[in-house]
C-alpha cells in the first residue's frame, strides 16, 4: 500500500522493500513515502520490522528487494550522496565511550567533512547547550547516563544539518523534560524543512508530532495515512491511534489475553 | 529440590547458551573449526606427552624438580592469564543481577560461577596432564600415578581460581569491578612479560656453551621455591614413581586441606561481596568521569579529513582504553626481550638470515597485534563509518595509517639494535631496513584487511573479534606475503652477489646471466606478495560494503 505526500515531492522513498534472512522474511513489501518537510510516525509492535525497514533507508542494509530512495537519490546506486543528506539515529545510538562528548561530535562534524571554525563551534556550542550538556562536554562518554548519550547521539546528527532524519526511538530513555525538547525540535526542524521519519511505539509521541503514519505488522505495512484516513480505514471515527493501532495489528484482545491468563 | 539445583539450573543455561553459540556458526564452519582445533590438540597435546616422556627417560633425577616446575609454572600462569575471567565470570556479568534477585543461594552461584571459571583453567592444564602422564609413561610409573594426576591437577586449579576469587572479593571493597579487571588484564601483561625477561635474563643466562650450569640453576631455583603450595602435588608425583606412597598421601592430603580452607574462605567472601551490592551492581562508573578541558584549538583549524578523524578518535580511544593498551605490553616488552637474549655474548644471532627471521617475526606480531582487530574493535560504532559519506576504503586506509607508525617504529629500532649487536656491515643493515619497511606495509594490511573480512562487532573482548575465517586468512596472508618477501630477498641479494661472481651457489656457476634470473624471479615473487596483499584488501573492502549479518547483530 503506497501513500503518496501530497503536494510536495518525496524526501523519502520505500518501494516494495523486501529483507529475508533465510526463510525468515522480516520485511515483506514495504513502500511509503513521505513529503519534505513533513513528520512521518512509522509504528508497529516489537519485532514488527521497523528497524530492518530503516536500517534498508539509510544504507545500513541491503534490501534483498525493492528500492530505497532518499532526496531522490536510490541509497544503492549512489550511497554516499544519500547519507550525505541524511542522519540515522539507532535505538540504542553508539557513542565511542573513550571520547568526549565534544570529542565525539568533532568526529562525526570531521567524519561528514563539516568545515571546521567558528561556525562549526558555535554550532556545536548551541547544541550542546540545547541538550544540557555543555557542563560535561569535557567528560568520557563513558561515564554519562542513558539519557545523556542519547542526547549526544541526537547532537551528533543535528551538528551536521541532514534534510532527512531517520530515528528509531529518540525519546527512548530521555526523561519527560528532555523528551518534550526533542518533539519541540523536531516539530521546527520540520517547519525549516527537514524531513523527520520517527519509528516509535510511543503512540501519543506518533499522535502528536505526526501528521501521517505507517503501520507495520509483520513484515508488512497494514495502514498508512493521516488519523482521520486510518479511521475511515479501520471503520472507527472516534477512535484514537492506540485503537487504530490495535486494531490493524490483529491479535487476541487483551481482555481475552488476561482472561485466559487468570482463567 | 536438592542442595545445588540452582547450580544446575545456571550451568544449564550457560551450556545452552554454548551450544547456541556453536551452532549458530553453520555446518561447514563449525566442521573446519573442529578440525582445527582437533590438530591443534593433537599437535600441542602430543608434543607436551612427548616432552615429559623424554625427558623422564633420559633424565631420572630431574623428574621431581620437572614435576614441581610443572606444577608452579601452571599456578603462575593462572595467575597471570586467568584474573580477567574470573572477574568477568564472578563479579562484573550483567546476569548476575538476575542471579542475585533470584530466590537462589549465594553459595548455589558461587559453585556455579566456579564451575565457569575454572573451565577456562581447566583447558589450560590439559597440556600440563598431557606433560605429567607423559613423565609418568617415561618413568615407568606405576598404574595409581595416572589415576591420582588428575584429581591433582584439578586440585590445583581448584585451589587457584578461589584464591583469585578470594583476593578480587578483597580487591572489590575499594575498587570498580570493572577498573579492576582492566587493571587485572594490565598486570597480567606486565607479569606475563616480566616473567619472560627473568627466563631470559638469568635462567638462560649462558644456555648452549654451559648447558650443565643451567640445568643446575634450574633445579636449584625448583628447590627454593618446593616448599610452597603449588609444588605438592608435583612432590605428591615424584613420591609415588620413587615408591613413597606415604609421602605421596600427606603431600595430597595437605594439598586437599589447603583446597578446602580456600574453597571455604571464596565462598565467605564471595557471599559479603554480593551481599555489599559490589561487582557490576552498586559500582562506581566503569569509567570515571575526566574533569572537563577547554576545547582543543588545533581541532578548530585546517579541512576536515574522516581517515584523520577516524585515525585520530582510535588514537583517543586506544590511549585511554587499559585493557587495549595492556595488550601492547607483551608487544612492547618481545624485543627488549630479545635484545637481551641476543646481546649476550654467548648468544650470536646466527647470521644474516636468523635476523631476517626475528625482524619478520617481531613485525608480523606487532601487526597481528595491532592491525587485526582494528575494525572489529570499532564495534556498534561501525555503524556510524557505514551511515557517513566516504567509501570503505578510506575506513581501511585510515586503520592502516594508524596503525603502521608503531609497528614501523618498534620493528625498526629492534632491527638497529639486532644489526648493532651482531656487527654487521653498513649494506646489510640498510638490506634490513628495507625489509622492515616492506613488511611493516604488507604485514599491516594484511592484519586490517583480516579483521575486516570476518569482523565480529559484537564481541565484548577484542580478543574474539575476529572469526576463524578471517584469523584463518591473516595467519595464511601474513605467512605467504612473508615467505614470498623472503625468497624475493633472498633471490635479490643472492643474485645480486651472482652478478659480482662472489656468490656461491653449489653447482651452478655465477654469472650475471644466472643473476639476472634470480634477480628477474626475485621481481615476480615480490609482486606474487603484493598480488596476496592487494587480493585480501580487495576482499576486505568487498566484504566490509556488504557485510549485513555483523551490521545486522550490532
Amino acid at each position: 500500500m503506497t501513500s503518496s505526500a501530497p503536494g510536495a515531492s518525496a524526501a523519502v522513498e520505500a518501494r516494495q522493500l523486501v529483507k529475508r534472512y533465510g526463510v525468515i522474511t522480516a520485511v515483506d513489501g514495504v513502500s511509503f513515502s513521505v513529503a519534505r518537510g513533513e513528520i512521518f510516525g512509522f509504528l508497529g509492535a516489537n519485532g514488527a520490522g521497523k528497524t530492518t525497514t530503516l536500517r534498508m533507508l539509510c544504507g545500513l542494509l541491503t534490501p534483498t528487494a525493492g528500492t530505497a530512495v532518499i532526496d531522490g537519490i536510490d541509497i544503492l546506486k549512489d550511497p554516499r550522496s544519500a547519507k550525505a543528506r541524511m542522519g540515522y539515529l539507532d535505538e540504542e545510538p553508539f557513542v565511542h565511550p573513550h571520547l568526549t562528548g565534544r570529542e565525539f561530535l568533532n568526529f562525526v562534524a570531521d567524519l561528514y567533512r563539516m568545515p571546521r571554525g567558528t561556525q562549526r563551534e558555535q554550532r556545536m556550542q548551541r547544541l550542546l547547550g540545547l541538550f544540557e550538556l555543555a557542563n560535561r562536554d569535557g567528560e568520557l562518554i563513558g561515564a554519562y547516563s542513558h539519557g545523556m548519550r542519547q542526547k549526544i547521539g541526537l547532537a551528533s546528527l543535528l551538528i551536521r544539518e541532514p534534510s532527512v532524519l531517520l530515528l528509531d526511538e529518540p525519546t527512548n530513555g530521555l526523561d519527560p523534560r528532555s523528551a518534550r525538547l526533542v518533539k519541540d525540535l523536531l516539530e521546527e526542524l520540520a517547519s525549516r524543512g527537514t524531513t523527520v521519519l520517527l519509528s516509535t511505539h510511543i503512540l501519543e509521541v506518533a499522535q502528536a508530532l505526526c501528521r501521517r503514519v505507517a503501520i507495520i505488522d509483520r513484515g508488512r505495512i497494514t495502514a498508512t495515512g493521516t488519523m482521520d484516513e486510518l479511521r475511515a480505514q479501520a471503520g472507527s471515527e472516534q477512535a484514537s491511534l492506540e485503537d487504530l493501532f490495535l486494531k490493524l495489528t490483529a491479535g487476541p484482545e487483551s481482555k481475552e489475553l488476561i482472561e485466559r491468563l487468570l482463567a | 529440590m536438592s542442595a545445588l539445583a540452582g547450580t544446575r539450573t545456571i550451568l544449564g543455561a550457560e551450556i545452552l547458551a554454548l551450544r547456541h553459540r556453536l551452532t549458530s556458526r553453520g555446518k561447514a564452519r563449525l566442521a573446519l573449526l573442529t578440525v582445527f582445533l582437533a590438530a591443534a590438540g593433537i599437535f600441542i597435546v602430543g608434543g607436551a606427552f612427548s616432552l615429559g616422556a623424554g625427558a623422564a627417560h633420559f633424565l631420572p633425577t630431574a623428574i621431581d624438580p620437572l614435576l614441581v616446575g610443572g606444577f608452579t609454572g601452571l599456578s603462575v600462569l593462572m595467575l597471570v592469564v586467568g584474573f580477567p575471567t574470573v572477574i568477568a565470570t564472578f563479579f562484573v556479568g550483567r546476569d548476575l543481577l538476575l542471579l542475585t534477585l533470584a530466590p537462589v543461594r549465594t553459595v548455589e552461584i558461587f559453585a556455579a560461577r566456579l564451575t565457569l571459571a575454572m573451565a577456562a583453567n581447566l583447558l589450560i592444564s590439559s597440556i600440563l596432564l598431557a606433560v605429567i602422564l607423559g613423565v609418568g609413561a617415561g618413568a615407568g610409573a606405576p598404574a595409581i600415578y595416572f589415576f591420582v594426576a588428575v584429581p591433582l591437577i584439578f586440585a590445583q586449579v581448584l585451589a587457584i581460581t578461589c584464591v583469585q576469587t578470594a583476593l578480587m572479593s578483597l580487591v572489590l571493597q575499594w575498587v570498580p569491578a570493572r577498573r579492576a579487571r582492566d587493571v587485572a588484564a594490565l598486570v597480567a601483561g606486565l607479569t606475563g612479560a616480566g616473567l619472560y625477561l627473568a627466563w631470559n635474563l638469568s635462567l638462560r643466562q649462558s644456555l648452549g656453551a654451559r648447558s650443565r650450569q643451567d640445568l643446575a640453576s634450574l633445579n636449584t631455583l625448583l628447590q627454593r621455591i618446593d616448599w610452597l603450595p603449588p609444588a605438592w602435588p608435583g612432590h605428591a608425583l615424584s613420591d609415588i614413581i620413587g615408591g613413597n606412597f606415604g609421602a605421596a598421601a600427606f603431600w595430597s592430603a595437605l594439598l586437599i586441606l589447603v583446597c578446602a580452607v580456600l574453597l571455604v574462605l571464596a565462598a565467605v567472601l564471595y557471599q559479603r561481596t554480593l551481599l555489599a551490592g559490589l561487582g557490576v551492581f552498586g559500582s562506581p562508573q566503569a569509567i570515571w568521569s575526566r574533569k572537563a578541558r577547554k576545547p582543543d584549538a588545533r581541532a578548530a583549524r585546517g579541512n576536515p579529513s574522516p581517515a584523520f578523524a577516524i585515525a585520530r578518535k582510535d588514537w583517543l580511544a586506544f590511549r585511554r582504553d587499559i585493557r587495549r593498551l595492556s595488550r601492547l605490553i607483551p608487544a612492547l616488552l618481545f624485543p627488549i626481550g630479545y635484545v637481551f637474549a641476543v646481546a649476550r655474548p654467548s648468544q650470536r644471532t646466527g647470521g644474516f638470515w636468523t635476523e631476517v627471521f626475528l625482524v619478520g617475526f617481531m613485525s608480523m606480531f606487532m601487526a597481528t597485534s595491532l592491525a587485526t582487530p582494528s575494525i572489529p574493535s570499532e564495534k556498534r560504532g561501525f555503524q556510524i563509518l557505514r551511515m557517513a559519506p566516504l567509501p570503505m576504503w578510506q575506513v581501511l586506509r585510515a586503520k592502516i595509517l594508524l596503525t603502521l607508525p608503531p609497528v614501523l617504529a618498534m620493528t625498526f629500532v629492534f632491527s638497529v639494535v639486532v644489526t648493532m649487536v651482531s656487527h654487521e656491515a653498513a649494506d646489510r643493515a640498510i638490506e634490513l631496513a628495507i625489509l622492515v619497511l616492506w613488511l611493516g606495509c604488507g604485514f599491516v594490511a594484511v592484519g586490517v584487511s583480516a579483521g575486516s573480512i570476518d569482523p565480529r562487532f559484537d564481541a565484548l573482548d577484542d580478543r574474539r573479534a575476529v572469526g576463524l575465517v578471517g584469523t584463518l586468512a591473516g595467519l595464511g596472508g601474513s605467512l605467504g606475503f612473508g615467505l614470498l618477501s623472503a625468497g624475493a630477498l633472498a633471490l635479490f641479494i643472492y643474485g645480486g652477489d651472482a652478478i659480482g661472481g662472489a656468490s656461491r651457489l653449489g653447482p651452478f656457476p655465477s654469472t650475471p646471466q644466472l643473476g639476472a634470473l634470480m634477480w628477474g624471479t626475485g621481481v615476480v615473487l615480490a609482486a606474487g606478495s603484493l598480488a596476496i596483499v592487494g587480493f585480501l584488501l580487495w576482499l576486505a573492502n568487498s566484504r566490509l560494503r556488504s557485510n549485513e549479518v555483523a551490521v545486522a547483530n550490532t
